[in-house]
């Protein structure tokens, strides 16, 4: 899918004669979107106003402001760990993003360019892992993690995630791939280059785009990743924020805006990323983002 | 010239991925090499709330600065998270050197699936258990073999808000009508008289645990928990049912709070420290936390009360030590028993009971100069007690727990009866008996 | 040019493997060994394999918390299905047209959208917050109005709990999927709806009869995505409630992960993974017989 045939705001630009009846039709949708708006934001920000209270004030008035500004609650929250299961998410989101990619481009590379014996079989093989939920896996792949002596590594994390990401990022690059013409490739050909040498130099600055969008959407997608760091990791120090703030919620059960601090820590590298990049976050999801 | 270095990274991505494949179990516990090697402890708790990580913290300091060849790895897991952790840590092969365990069936069942080990000879046969509350280690002690540790004493005790009893004349209730018509007088004035929350069932397990210790014939109750009674006879006593009606009718009768199933065990005890309940059913533990802002004389406690026609015993009290096992196949078994030696000692427990105010298992530990009357006064009572009924939750197997507890939540939103709540428990306890054999 | 020829026909092989590999090791042979270890009774405490057969797949036609479970993926799927297709797509519909002005239009779409790049942990524990019984802040909004009366302890109530949950994950999803369709919509050629206006279509008439058939592909794939997401959903629901109260919020996913890793029945659990297993891959099977009588995608 191309990002828009008509530019979004070309088309608003076109506006029609508003009719008396047009503008209560629009008073209503912007009350609609209006309140929408609130239930989707508000929540966020409650946790967030409330984060700077104690939790007396929290019971008393939760709709009011903090009277006086609590920034312990954050301190509280960075001591006891989040900054560490930052730190974890950070490393295992790079090195499976870095991995998906690098494993899904050369795959891509192959079932796009190539005419072999088998291609359709491998093809297959790989888009079938989009059809298989993580959690028909989960008690084989505990044994075999613990076989291997991975059980409460990084890599417990890591490769379960490299291999659900491969699937649906090789799809995504291979359809760009397929889009893009040959050109280039054969034109470096005749100059006499490598094989890999076109990939090096031509396929994969051509393919920048939809790798960073790529790139973009399994980091959200392994950042935000539950289960496997749920069941394969029960060190502290290994925690990633979604499993990590499940544990810090348990310990400080009594102190509700310690949590709530450490909540707004957890949401903000990923509310950030995504105010920062919100033209690729769309794009990537316009390339093939259907997946749930 | 390039497709070899494609060649390459494709090898070397396979060589990594066999090589960690294959290579990696050897190199999860390092075998000891040369001497000043250093030995690594791994122990496993489930007690992550900082303070508590400061006391363990500082205790492995201690240790450490006294055995600079030690090096104790600690980590800790909530108690609802620990039940799933420790479980799946054994059978990843990746055991701590010392985990906690509840006494009972929770540690008899790593014990049969020798995963513990037995630290009987350690125990006897040194001064260790001169510092050791004996009677504490009872529950740990599978077929007369030791095979855990206690760090805390533990029991469940209704605490009640003294201001608001005197407001209303009432007095400590000794027995089951007593305490219903306390109730009763508290609901009529507006009071909530019972903070509860059972966002996790085993909140209602103390409740049912401890009716049925004293409804329950105590050959019977223990026949049916550990599946030794006849499978025709599994939990049908009638006091079991009895049991469950008293706590059905505590939430019937409007005396526990709106929502119980909703709120945490902890929020519920924030109400009643704010003083927005009269009475709360918690641990001799908790006695600290109540203590926390206004010492502890507002709030006095007593045990709930047996009532009529049980055939159990009613001066049990509902609790238990609970405390550390080692893994059965620990590297270093010696280091292991000596921190955990050290852990329990009369010295440390005494700085436990300091800092977090819980009665430490160990002998003299908890004194007038560190600790709360309150908590003084409970561990007497706990003394004069004729024995301890233990967590039900954790005194049977897993897969009765997983009915019976949610059971009661039902019992609580009115979606199941005693009679259906038991029928369920009988029949899951044949079906685990006869799975057993 | 012999080796070129070796090398052209090699090369695919070894860009292909690494993926293979590691889909193989981690996707497919815990797949087929997931059924495997169905056929008998073992324990994380005590892994020795004891053989029982079937025994574990009668005893799902036994489970009274089967039928719940599946009624709450059911739930699950269904809701999610009008929230955030039907829902999203009308959304998306109208912050599309004239009607919203482009400031505001981005606006929303951001909005809208910022929940989804949360982590699942993140929303659920600020839900449980919002939901709490006293402190939370839809029963003090309630009370505030004047509801006090419809006041619950949403996660701690049978009848209530699943629909909280799935409440949660509509909040969090909804906006991504509108983003989705928004992205479909403006693939269409504006021409169509010149010509339409032209023919004075109205707005409705236009939607219906240029959107609707246009993004005809967007909607069936969303649409069997959702329904298999709401027989996987695991994660939120293990956050907010663990299944509870009295299994009454459990889906398969759920008790799946409490059958193996709490009640250490694990052979139990990868017979429970197995059924999964099969109605997902049905749903899959179903969702490309349809999408075929579309176009390739």
């Amino acid at each position: 899918m191309e990002h828009s045939k008509t530019p979004f705001n070309v088309r608003m630009r076109r506006f029609y004669r508003v009719s008396l009846e047009g503008s209560i039709n629009r008073l209503l949708v912007y009350l609609l979107f209006g309140i929408l708006l609130v239930v989707a934001i508000y929540p966020l920000i409650w946790v967030f106003v409330n984060s700077f209270k104690t939790d007396i004030q929290l019971f008393d008035q939760s709709w009011a402001l903090p009277k006086v500004w609590r920034y312990q609650n954050y301190q509280a929250a960075w001591n006891y760990g989040i900054a560490r299961y930052i730190l974890n998410s950070v490393i295992v989101t790079t090195i499976s993003v870095v991995l998906v990619l690098g494993i899904s481009m050369l795959a891509a590379y192959g079932l796009a360019r190539f005419r072999f014996k088998g291609d359709t079989f491998l093809l297959f093989f790989i888009l079938g892992g989009l059809m298989l939920a993580p959690e028909v896996s989960l008690i084989p792949l505990f044994r075999i993690l613990s076989g291997l002596g991975l059980y409460n590594t990084y890599w417990a994390m890591i490769l379960p995630n490299v291999a659900y990401g491969i699937p649906f990022t090789t799809f995504l690059i291979r359809s760009y791939m397929l889009g893009l013409p040959r050109d280039f490739e054969e034109a470096a050909t005749i100059d006499g280059a490598s094989i890999m040498g076109i990939f090096r130099h031509v396929v994969i600055p051509l393919c920048r785009p939809i790798l960073a969008s790529a790139a973009l959407l399994e980091a959200m997608r392994v950042w935000n990743e539950f289960m496997f760091g749920l069941t394969f990791i029960t060190s502290e120090k290994l925690k990633t924020i979604p499993v990590g703030l499940m544990a810090f919620s348990g310990a400080l059960r009594e102190q509700y805006t310690v949590i709530m601090a450490g909540i707004i820590i957890s949401a903000v590298p990923m509310i950030v990323l995504f105010l920062a990049t919100q033209r690729q976050f769309i794009r990537g999801l316009a390339a093939g983002g259907l997946r749930g | 010239m390039k497709s070899k270095l494609l060649v390459l990274v494709s090898l070397v991505l396979l060589a990594s991925l066999v090589l960690t494949a294959c290579g990696a179990p050897a190199a999860g516990t390092e075998s000891g090499g040369s001497k000043d090697e250093k030995v690594t402890i791994r122990f496993f708790h489930k007690w992550p709330e900082p303070e508590q990580l400061d006391y363990y913290n500082y205790v492995i300091a201690e240790y450490e600065k006294a055995h600079p060849n030690v090096k104790i790895e600690m980590e800790a897991a909530s108690d609802e998270a620990y039940k799933d952790k420790i479980r799946v840590l054994m059978a990843s092969g990746d055991v701590p050197d010392i985990y906690f365990s509840w006494a009972g069936e929770f540690s008899w069942k790593f014990a049969r699936a020798g995963q513990a080990l037995d630290l009987t000879d350690a125990m006897m046969n040194s001064d260790w258990k001169d510092k050791i509350v004996m009677a504490a280690v009872e529950p740990f002690k599978l077929n007369g073999k030791i095979y855990g540790v206690p760090m805390r004493i533990n029991a469940k005790f209704m605490a009640y808000n003294k201001e608001i009893f005197a407001k209303y004349n009432l007095s400590v209730p000794t027995t089951w009508d007593e305490f219903l018509a306390v109730c009763e007088t508290l609901k009529a004035n507006g009071e909530v008289p019972i903070a509860f929350g059972n966002e996790f069932p085993w909140a209602s397990a103390h409740y049912v645990g401890d009716f049925n210790a004293k409804l329950v014939d105590p050959e019977t109750l223990k026949g049916d928990y550990l599946l030794t009674a006849d499978a025709n006879t599994l939990f049908t006593d009638p006091g079991y049912v009895e049991a469950l009606r008293r706590f059905k009718m505590l939430g019937d009768l409007g005396y526990f709070n709106s929502g119980a199933n909703g709120i945490s065990h902890s929020n519920a005890r924030s109400s009643f420290i704010a003083g927005k309940a009269a009475m709360f059913y918690l641990e001799l533990e908790e006695f600290a936390t109540l203590a926390q802002d206004r010492g502890d004389d507002w709030f006095g406690y007593f045990q709930l009360p047996g009532g009529t026609g049980g055939k159990g015993d009613p001066k049990l009290i509902t609790g238990a030590p609970d405390g550390f096992m080692v893994y059965g196949k620990t590297k270093h078994p010696a280091e292991a028993i000596d921190f955990l030696k050290f852990v329990t000692s009369p010295e440390m427990g005494y700085e436990y009971v300091k800092r977090l105010g819980i009665p430490s298992a160990a002998v003299g530990a908890v004194t007038e100069d560190n600790s709360l009357p309150s908590v003084r006064g409970g561990l007497a009572q706990i003394n004069a007690a004729s024995g301890m009924a233990l967590w039900m939750d954790t005194d049977m197997n897993i897969k009765i727990v997983e009915v019976y507890l949610p059971g009661m939540q039902a019992l609580l939103t009115g979606s199941k009866t005693p009679e259906e709540v038991m029928k369920e428990v009988h029949d899951i306890a044949v079906t685990v008996q006869s799975e057993l054999k | 040019m012999k080796t070129y020829r070796w090398k052209r026909w090699i090369t695919p092989y070894l860009l292909i493997i690494p993926a293979v590999v590691i889909m193989l090791v981690f996707v497919y042979i815990p797949v087929v060994e997931n059924i495997y270890y169905s056929l008998f009774c073992w324990s994380s405490i005590d892994p020795t394999l004891k053989y029982i057969g079937l025994d574990n797949y009668a005893r799902i036609l036994n489970d009274k918390i089967i039928p719940i479970a599946l009624r709450n993926n059911v739930l699950y799927a269904l809701i999610s299905v009008a929230f955030q297709v039907f829902f999203a797509l009308i959304l998306a519909a109208i912050l599309e047209s004239r009607v919203i002005r482009p400031r505001w239009g981005s606006i929303f779409r951001s909005a809208f959208f910022l929940p989804s790049v949360l982590a699942v942990t993140v929303v659920g524990i600020t839900w449980q917050l919002i939901y709490s019984p006293n402190s939370g802040l839809i029963n003090q909004f309630l009370r505030a109005i004047g509801l006090g009366n419809l006041a619950h302890a949403w996660l701690g109530e049978e009848s209530t709990a699943i629909f909280a949950v799935i409440g949660v994950s509509q909040w969090q999803w909804v906006g991504y999927c509108m983003i989705l369709f928004i992205v479909a919509i403006q693939a269409i050629p504006e021409e169509l709806y010149e010509a339409a206006r032209i023919d004075g279509a109205s707005a409705m008439q236009q939607f219906f009869n240029i959107t609707i058939p246009m993004i005809r592909e967007t909607i069936l794939v969303l649409t069997t995505i959702t329904v298999i997401g709401g027989f996987k959903v695991f994660d939120i629901v293990w956050v907010m409630t663990a299944g509870g109260p009295n299994n009454a919020s459990n889906t398969l996913g759920g008790y799946l992960y409490r059958v193996g890793f709490r009640n250490d029945e694990m052979g139990y659990a990868s017979a429970l993974a197995t059924l999964l297993f099969v109605i997902t891959f049905a749903l899959t099977f179903i969702q490309l017989r349809i999408g075929r009588t579309g176009k390739e995608s």
